[in-house]
């Protein structure tokens, strides 16, 4: 309990720290502001803009001002309309759940192709299955998921005509993967492809390890069949490592899932921040990019509890060791 | 000395810094496992190989042959990249022989721009990793080194840049202070630094452990002594494989930067605003992006082999433990 109020107590540093950087790295562009977002328009409309933003006020006031308003749901305006300002909270509620859905999607396709591949190449070490798969997945990890994603929208969209090569706009885009999974499917692969890459090789080397191990050995012995030994036995302290570099890859995926959703023009949070850099809006590029960074810090969180709640004896045979 | 008690805001600075209660792996040892992972490599199998292989070669050959060309832009006998000379007829049109890769929407070589691309791309690889390993590495050599006070700070630092997944970072400074090639490349060389200070200093602290330190400590050298002339000649190597594989992220990144709208912007040629500009016709005329993606793949495939070759060949792991 006392391990978990720490981390809890971190987390909150963690995510001051975090928001108050978002905040304080618009302060430090160059140009002004309110002219840079709204260059053509009105002295009203600029006016306007700098009561919502509180410009007037000194900088702590404003970060405060900022902080209370974005945990309080109010994420700040795009203006980027003739007629005012559109909410970023509204679009965020919107877009978020799209990218979860796409990096999820990711991470569990990658770690149900990988896992079988990873232990099966261990047990395997040395056969021309395993050098071809690990030839291949040196190859997936050169690969950039956009550069796959236009390949795969080029063909399978555009030529084959598998799939539809656009989705939908954020108004008309069903949050149930049942709907979307036809625009999903190819954005998915293409984010999942370099993580299948990563955790095959991981797992292959840990599982490399663990299969010399003596506890494998007397299961073997005891003439539990080779599958239930290799994804019953020797499996399980391979996926505390697994954790680890899935926690640490989170910030890899959260960039990629930016990137590809511009490529398949999906509505998440990726092609609204692009959207917002495109047209200067950058009150919303902060929020945006807070909420990006709370989210990662928030997951790296639950990984850690998850991990340690996974197996709790591990640091005291590493300490000890 | 004696233990003694420590105060919970030490404990927090403290756990910032090394991240020591964090995971049970020690982080470290997990982002050198992500890090050879990336790599492609098994973090275990560290068999030097006595020649280097054909993939190798091959690899060799690839980076050389593009460096070259890339140095050498300006006096090749290839058409000016950003002069449009062809017959409007021809606009859009695929590789023939004339141009051997097609000639993009108005009518410009798109061999010429890969390869006047190629500079820029590599540019920004480079100079970003030299910028982000002299900073980011004298922080982790230090940190390293000085495991007290300096380190916690340092260690802290350094932690508050990984709270942000990394191109969401990057992104967020081209963003702010525009787009432009020094932008991209200082901001993906901040990004870097908190990374390879991580590597660096996990490195560091399983070298400076070692007798010959300890011995060389022993003959009365001084901080600086054991620091630049016995740890870091042994450290180098590792970093040097690292660095290859920290160009190949780099070169990647700016592509996505790009494909976010926040590349060096439409002035400057590079493999990511190629496939930036050419994503619109990625239907009609596919070769403007897959040419530059290509270039992308194998200068990666290229780098990453490199990087295994010479991670094999010094393999910190093996032989400092």
């Amino acid at each position: 309990m006392r391990t978990i109020g720490f981390k809890l107590i971190r987390l909150v540093i963690v995510v001051l720290v975090v928001t108050f950087i978002c905040f304080w790295l618009l302060k430090l562009s160059p140009e002004d502001l309110v002219d840079k977002i709204i260059p053509v328009g009105s002295e009203a409309a600029k006016n306007k803009m700098r009561s919502d933003i509180g410009l007037n006020d000194g900088f702590f006031v404003q970060y405060w001002h900022w902080l209370s308003h974005f945990f309080t749901g109010n994420l700040g305006y795009s203006y980027l309309s003739e007629t005012g300002r559109t909410p970023v909270g509204e679009s965020v509620r919107q877009s978020l759940p799209i990218s979860l859905e796409l990096m999820l999607g990711a991470q569990i396709l990658a770690l149900v192709v990988a896992i079988p591949f990873g232990v099966v190449t261990a047990y395997r070490a040395g056969s021309k299955f395993d050098g071809a798969s690990n030839s291949v997945a040196f190859g997936m990890l050169a690969l950039p998921s956009y550069v796959l994603g236009f390949v795969l929208l080029l063909y399978v969209g555009a030529k084959w005509k598998l799939l539809p090569t656009a989705a939908p706009a954020i108004d008309s885009f069903s949050l149930n993967p049942l709907d979307n999974w036809r625009y999903m499917l190819m954005p998915v692969i293409s984010l999942a492809v370099g993580q299948i890459a990563i955790y095959m090789r991981l797992l292959r080397s840990d599982m490399i390890a663990t299969l010399q191990e003596d506890f494998v050995t007397t299961a073997k012995s005891k003439g539990i069949p080779d599958r239930r030994v290799l994804f019953r036995h020797a499996l399980r302290p391979s996926s505390l490592t697994l954790l680890t570099v899935a926690g640490l890859n989170v910030g890899a995926l959260i960039g990629g899932a930016l990137v590809i959703e511009q490529v398949f023009s999906i509505p998440g949070i990726g092609s609204k921040l692009a959207q917002s850099i495109l047209t200067n809006q950058l009150v919303a590029v902060q929020s945006y990019v807070a909420v990006i960074a709370i989210f990662y810090v928030v997951l790296n969180f639950f990984v850690d509890i998850a991990y340690s709640y996974l197996d709790p004896r591990i640091r005291h045979a590493r300490a000890a060791a | 000395m004696p233990e003694q008690p420590r105060s919970e805001t030490e404990d927090i600075v403290r756990s910032l810094a090394t991240d020591e209660r964090r995971r049970d792996v020690p982080p470290d040892e997990a982002s050198l496992y992500l890090a050879a992972a990336e790599a492609g490599a098994a973090p275990h199998e560290g068999a030097a190989r006595e020649r280097l292989g054909l993939g190798a070669w091959l690899a060799l050959i690839w980076l050389g042959a593009l460096i070259t060309a890339a140095l050498l832009a300006p006096w090749l006998p290839i058409p000016d990249p950003k002069n449009d000379k062809a017959a409007p007829a021809l606009f859009s049109h695929g590789p023939t022989l004339a141009h051997l890769f097609g000639l993009d929407g108005i009518g410009r070589d798109v061999f010429s721009q890969t390869i006047w691309a190629a500079r820029n791309s590599l540019f920004i690889g480079f100079v970003s990793i030299v910028i982000g390993f002299l900073i980011g590495g004298m922080f982790g050599l230090l940190g390293g080194y000085f495991r007290g006070r300096t380190g916690a700070v340092l260690g802290g630092t350094t932690d508050i840049l990984l709270a942000f997944p990394p191109l969401v970072l990057a992104l967020t400074i081209v963003a702010v202070f525009d787009q432009g090639l020094l932008q991209v490349t200082i901001a993906l060389a901040i990004v870097s630094i908190p990374i390879l200070a991580r590597i660096t200093r996990a490195s560091t602290l399983t070298w400076s452990d070692r007798e010959f330190v300890l011995a060389a400590r022993a003959q009365g050298g001084k901080h600086p002594r054991l620091m630049f002339r016995e740890i870091l000649p042994n450290v180098l190597p590792a970093m040097f494989s690292i660095a290859l594989l920290g160009i190949a992220v780099v070169i990647v990144a700016e592509g996505g930067l790009a494909i976010l709208g926040a590349g060096v912007g439409p002035g400057t040629l590079t493999w990511g605003t190629m496939i930036a500009a050419g994503q619109s016709e990625l239907r009609t005329a596919p070769h403007i992006v897959l040419f530059p993606c290509v270039m992308i793949f194998l200068t990666v495939l290229s780098l990453n082999y490199v990087g295994d070759v010479v991670r094999k060949r010094f393999d910190v792991r093996e032989s400092g433990l």
